[in-house]
């Protein structure tokens, strides 16, 4: 409570907080693209399940 | 003990119902086993937690190598070269493991871990390559309007999903085994690969039963609920076996890059430069090549030479797990009370030598209860040795290397594996082909012959791995447990 650093309410410090946003941003952007390539190789099977 | 018991129950119970007492008051243990791996710090119930990403490896084995490799085949008509690339494909990765060891050992993050992000990442590849994997096998068979495409497509999505599905377990079971060594004492750490490779193969053994049910109707349909399904189970189970458990150790002075991060060439030499690291490495390859020659052949060696029906091959697998199971068992006991880990590997090299001896013998003589004993024993070496070297490469493992010493002997022992399953096919194939051909004599023109050679082969390998362990017997092992 007393660290000037920590951020209320989750208490993590302003680079704790950047390296979780960048893990969340990074995450996103793999799942995205599996995501999209899943997709494609779906599509390319059976188009839309016609 | 009997003899400080309390006196006024003592006094309360005869003889027999004292003992019946200590019987009850043993049980506990004796039914839970690996129960002694758990300390004050580190309860079981966390260990076994830990454990669950040994799980989802083993899962993840079991598909790409058993289900898939035969579902490919069958099920989809996918050529059976393509198919043998393709699961080949993950042990490609397996060399980058002592990178990935290095990588979380000197990981910066302001949150304090060096593992959680590695296994994280890993979950994510794994999951990736699962999640893509099941429309890829479908294009690349071929089906559905997929002939209507470059037909570049489905072998390259496919390498590509098998490539991050190896890439996932490699890196998960790297740093889940650097954790695991973090967080338990020295003495606990025998316990600790036990508990560890005996949880991989209860995920691979429960995986493919449960595949090999939800697989019996095969339809396109059914293959993606199934692998998409694992790679869920993935997350799930990872997620779960991470939770809470590294100790967040932020960096001092708010994260200042002040002390430079080694490089990998600097953290090798002088990880290769400590106590005998290079022979280690060689007698786990040697050891490892031979104990894994033989995986894909006893069962036609069984079929072949001795006779047996298919369903009586399949419990061959069943009784080198069996074996497997007793070996980690009994050098978890043997370790956990202070034996020297380089001085069990070598016995369980010597081990291998007579099994393999009564494997070969069992043709000739035409006896499947000798077969099976060789095939039980085998199982049995191979689980000591791989829980030998295993413990050996923790506990000598210098404090600020751990994932780099982890991803090392993971290297060389995923490597080996993999190049061993490949040349027992392919140096029995030849054998097999010369001796048809009369070139080797006419007495050794049947079934047997290109087995034998194999077997043979991995008599010697497994000679020439006591010959390198032998020095390493003895050596400092009590200095580096007292030092970890």
């Amino acid at each position: 409570m007393d660290d000037p650093n920590k951020v209320w309410p989750t208490g993590l410090t302003v680079g704790e907080s950047e390296e979780l946003h960048r893990n969340i941003i990074q995450g996103t952007q793999i799942f995205g693209m599996i995501a999209a390539l899943a997709h494609l190789l779906a599509y390319i099977y059976s188009p839309w399940l016609k | 003990m009997p003899g400080v018991a309390d006196p006024q129950c003592s006094r309360a119970m005869n003889p027999i119902s004292h003992k019946v007492m200590r019987a009850w008051a043993d049980l506990g243990p004796g039914f839970l086993p690996f129960a002694d791996a758990a300390t004050a710090d580190v309860p079981l119930s966390r260990l076994l937690r830990l454990s669950l990403f040994q799980v989802s490896v083993g899962m993840a084995m079991v598909l790409i190598v058993g289900t898939l490799n035969r579902v490919m085949i069958v099920e989809l008509g996918v050529a059976a070269s393509v198919v043998a690339v393709m699961i080949s494909l993950p042990v490609l990765y397996a060399p980058f493991r002592t990178l990935v060891g290095f990588r979380s050992d000197t990981h910066r993050s302001a949150l304090g871990w060096k593992r959680v992000p590695f296994i994280w990442m890993g979950t994510m590849l794994q999951f990736g390559g699962l999640a893509i994997m099941p429309f890829a096998l479908l294009v690349l068979s071929g089906g559905g309007n997929a002939a209507a495409w470059p037909s570049w497509i489905g072998p390259l999505c496919a390498g590509l999903a098998f490539l991050l599905v190896g890439a996932g377990l490699h890196t998960i079971q790297t740093a889940g085994l650097a954790l695991a060594t973090d967080l338990v004492p020295a003495e606990s750490r025998p316990t600790v690969v036990g508990l560890m490779y005996v949880m991989l193969l209860l995920g691979t053994v429960v995986s493919a039963v449960i595949f090999g049910v939800l697989l019996v109707d095969f339809s396109p349909g059914r293959l993606v609920q199934v692998i998409q399904g694992a790679a869920v189970t993935t997350i799930v189970l990872n997620i779960v076996a991470l939770w809470k458990q590294e100790t967040r150790r932020p960096p001092r002075n708010n994260g200042a890059a002040s002390v430079p991060r080694p490089s990998f060439r600097e953290a090798w030499g002088r990880f290769i430069a400590g106590d005998h690291a290079m022979r280690r490495l060689v007698a786990i390859v040697l050891g490892t090549i031979a104990f894994t020659m033989q995986d894909v052949l006893l069962e036609p060696y069984g079929g072949q030479v001795l006779g047996m029906t298919v369903a009586q091959t399949t419990l061959l697998t069943a009784t080198l797990a069996a074996g497997g199971l007793f070996g980690f068992a009994f050098a978890s006991r043997t370790l956990s009370r202070g034996a020297d880990p380089f001085r069990m590997a070598v016995a369980a090299a010597l081990v291998g030598i007579p099994a393999f001896g009564i494997v070969i013998l069992a043709g000739p003589l035409q006896s499947l209860p000798l077969f099976v004993g060789g095939v039980f024993l085998l199982g049995f070496g191979g689980g000591v040795f791989g829980h030998g070297t295993l413990t050996a490469s923790m506990s000598l493992a210098p404090r600020d290397q751990v994932g780099l010493a982890l991803g090392a002997w993971g290297a060389a022992q995923a490597t080996a594996a993999g190049v061993g399953v490949a040349l027992g096919g392919i140096i029995r194939d030849l054998v097999a082909a010369v001796a048809g051909r009369e070139m080797l004599g006419p007495a050794l023109t049947g079934p047997a012959t290109g087995y034998t050679a194999v077997y043979c082969i991995e008599i010697a390998l497994l000679l020439a791995t006591v010959v390198v362990m032998l020095p390493l017997v003895g050596g400092k092992r009590n200095v580096s447990f007292a030092g970890s």
